[in-house]
């Protein structure tokens, strides 16, 4: 039986953030594979290793040491061999000073980290389940920030 | 108008002082000509009496030798011969002197050689006569009458020439009398006409003059007071003024440029030598080459420097000039000094402040980080981890238990909104906007959608008529709507469906008593609600931040949202006032002024 795995990324310095993530795609039936990354410099030596496995969909946190999620989404978007990750910004913050500049810089999505589980759990179903194609041709401001 | 200009200029007078001259010249020249003339024809009036005289004398002269001649004949007594004798010198003589008199003249020496002709022909015969008798005693007397008779036609012949001559000078003098006559009739005259000529003009100059000194007094005057105000101003403005001449290399500073110094008006030499004895050393290299671009520069451009004052104290001057050109066609540059250390002081304490305030800003934008991250980020988890906690455990949790965790909930939840509501309230700031224009209407409806949930259930209805379009920033504005109109319906009665009603109107401000006086045109737009009001006492209370009229188990809320109603507002240029009725309702007016 061939199973289709979904992997997924995220990076994120804070413990208990990976854990509701780790958590919520445990909960969720979808067959996802997820890594995750204690901040930039750890994803970025990982991605930029050779015999990696590139994800489906990168989760980044904004505020991370060493190098910060805008940094990596730069370095990202540089690179030809990153250009069918799916990326999706998640943070704790939801400035226009954010979200504006991670548009202009090529994120997919933006992520507003929720406040309870089952919203949680709610929207990385979605995310994972979006059809990317579709979502980043109608792309614009308005349906960037993911609204629940 | 070109007699006008040619009257007020200095020309007149000089062309009038020329005239002047000429005249004088002019007059004195006739006048000269006048008296040589005087002169000339009195001495023709004694030459012609001379020579008539003369020809008198020799007249006699010869009636002399003839009647000595006859007294011979008669009596043949030789002492009659003597006048004949001695007449022919005398004759001679006198015939010289008539002939010089007369050499002028040219019928004169015409009519003399007649003459001259005609006296020797009767001395021919006097001697004839003589000779006759004395020579041959007995003559024939037949040739003695013959020759008595010869020398009387002769002698009536001199007579006749000689009365001619006399007449003839007598015309000669006649002609030139009326020569002269007649030349001297038109002189009185011209000089009469040049005279009052002259004198008209003179008149005009006088006049002129006389204006010029009433003119020039004026002027005197003003420029007297000019100085008296402009050295009061000196006094007054803290500055002093300087003059350089660049023609003498000569300096003239104003009585305040030495007080400026600490020292007494014009108690040194006016010099740039003596004056930069009193600048800092530190600036002296700056002050010179400024002063070197004097000679260079039309304009002198500000700059500053440090003074030392006769008293040692330390003052910051500033320095202007400029080249200008006197009506003597020098060039001179003329500046101004003043005394700028209070502004310097001042400018730095201000300096100083923007410095603090700078800091302090700051300050707040990190604290509105930290607000906006780091405390959302462990409620959040909190949140996150009860949400987990009572989906999963809370049916194994005591009644008490279920009860703490509810309350934790509540707590969380509340300090959620106070930390959206004060980000939301530290984002209302000026830096953020855009001004766009924008349909009020279409932000009224906008707030509609986001209050849709709360209007529902509450049954709400909001009338409006037509909102204006304005020069806003829209989402501010949005906000603003939202504010009040959720302000009321969160304090509607109960049992009874808010309605909210929503005007607007243009008014000038000195129309209204409620706005400052200026010239500024307002859009007032007035939110109208029947809820349970206020009282009238806590009528700018409520637009304090944090600020709440309600304990918060009744009516949930933070005290922040009217506050930021005011800040948006405000931050328009506009006025927000609120107006209260217990148990009626509510009034809120805003303000927003308008091109």
């Amino acid at each position: 039986m061939m199973t289709e795995y979904i992997t997924i990324y995220l990076a994120d310095d804070d413990a208990d953030d990976r854990l509701f993530f780790t958590d919520a795609f445990d909960e969720l039936k979808i067959n996802t594979k997820v890594s995750t990354f204690n901040d930039g410099v750890d994803l970025m030596n990982h991605l930029n290793d050779p015999d990696a496995i590139l994800p489906n969909v990168l989760f980044l946190d904004l505020n991370m040491p060493k190098k910060n999620g805008l940094e990596c989404l730069l370095e990202i978007k540089k690179n030809e061999k990153f250009n069918d990750i799916a990326i999706a910004i998640y943070s704790t913050s939801s400035t226009e000073e954010h979200i504006e500049e991670t548009f202009i810089n090529g994120a997919n999505i933006y992520i507003k980290k929720p406040n309870d589980f089952e919203t949680l759990k709610k929207i990385l179903s979605e995310v994972v389940t979006i059809n990317w194609q579709y979502h980043t041709s109608n792309l614009n401001k308005d349906n960037f920030l993911m609204r629940m | 108008m070109k007699a006008k200009q040619l009257y007020n200029s200095t020309l007149l007078l000089k062309v009038i002082f020329t005239i002047s001259v000429a005249v004088i010249f002019f007059i004195a020249a006739i006048t000269y000509k006048h008296i040589t003339t005087l002169k000339e024809s009195s001495k023709w009036v004694e030459q012609s009496h001379e020579i008539n005289m003369e020809l008198e004398r020799l007249m006699s002269y010869i009636k002399d030798a003839e009647t000595g001649q006859r007294g011979y004949l008669l009596t043949k007594n030789e002492e009659y011969l003597k006048p004949y004798l001695t007449s022919k010198s005398l004759i001679n003589n006198s015939y010289k002197r008539v002939s010089k008199l007369t050499s002028n003249s040219l019928i004169q020496k015409i009519n003399l050689k007649h003459l001259l002709f005609l006296i020797n022909k009767r001395h021919n015969y006097l001697s004839k006569t003589l000779y006759l008798v004395q020579t041959e005693p007995n003559y024939d007397h037949k040739v003695l009458n013959e020759y008595l008779h010869v020398g009387r036609l002769t002698m009536d012949s001199i007579r006749l020439k000689i009365e001619e001559m006399s007449s003839t000078q007598k015309k000669i003098l006649q002609n030139r009398q009326l020569e002269y006559e007649s030349s001297m009739n038109y002189t009185p005259l011209l000089i009469y006409l040049t005279l009052m000529v002259t004198l008209v003009l003179i008149t005009i100059a006088f006049i002129k003059i006389n204006r010029d000194v009433v003119k020039l007094s004026k002027t005197v005057n003003t420029l007297s007071v000019a100085n008296e105000v402009s050295s009061l101003a000196e006094i007054v403005g803290g500055f002093g003024s300087w003059q350089h001449n660049f023609e003498t290399n000569t300096y003239t500073f104003s009585d305040n440029e030495y007080r400026l110094l600490g020292c007494e008006p014009q108690s040194f030499e006016a010099s740039i030598e003596e004056f930069i004895k009193f600048v800092h050393p530190d600036d002296l290299e700056y002050v010179m080459e400024n002063v070197k671009n004097m000679a260079l520069l039309a304009t002198l451009p500000s700059f500053t420097y440090r003074v030392i004052r006769k008293n040692g104290e330390i003052r910051h001057f500033r320095t202007i000039g400029r080249a200008v050109k006197v009506s003597s066609g020098e060039r001179t540059y003329i500046g101004t000094t003043s005394d700028v250390t209070e502004e310097i002081y001042a400018k730095n304490f201000i300096e100083e402040r923007n410095r603090e305030l700078e800091s302090n800003n700051k300050e707040l934008t990190a604290f509105n980080y930290i607000a906006s991250h780091d405390l959302q980020e462990p409620l959040r988890k909190i949140e996150t981890f009860l949400s987990r906690l009572i989906s999963s455990d809370f049916s194994t949790l005591s009644k008490p238990g279920q009860q703490y965790v509810n309350s934790i909930q509540t707590s969380a939840n509340r300090m959620r909104t106070l930390i959206d509501d004060l980000l939301q309230f530290s984002r209302t700031t000026k830096t953020e906007k855009s001004l766009e224009k924008v349909d009020f209407n279409l932000l009224l409806e906008n707030a509609k959608v986001e209050l849709n949930q709360i209007m529902e259930t509450k049954n709400a209805v909001i009338e409006s008529n037509n909102l204006p379009t304005l020069k806003v920033i829209p989402f501010q504005i949005q906000q603003l709507f939202i504010n009040i109109i959720g302000n009321s319906l969160k304090y509607s009665k109960e049992n009874t469906p808010p309605i909210i009603k929503i005007n607007s109107s243009k008014i000038a401000a000195n129309s209204d008593k409620s706005l400052p006086a200026n010239n500024h045109n307002y859009y007032k737009i007035t939110f109208e609600d029947n809820g349970i009001g206020f009282e009238q006492e806590y009528a700018t209370k409520i637009f304090t931040l944090f600020n709440r009229l309600h304990n918060k188990n009744k009516y949930e809320g933070t005290g922040i949202g009217l506050a930021i109603c005011k800040k948006i507002v405000e931050n328009h240029n506009g006025f927000i006032f609120s107006k209260g009725v217990l148990n009626e309702g509510s009034m809120f007016s805003i303000y927003l002024p308008f091109e």
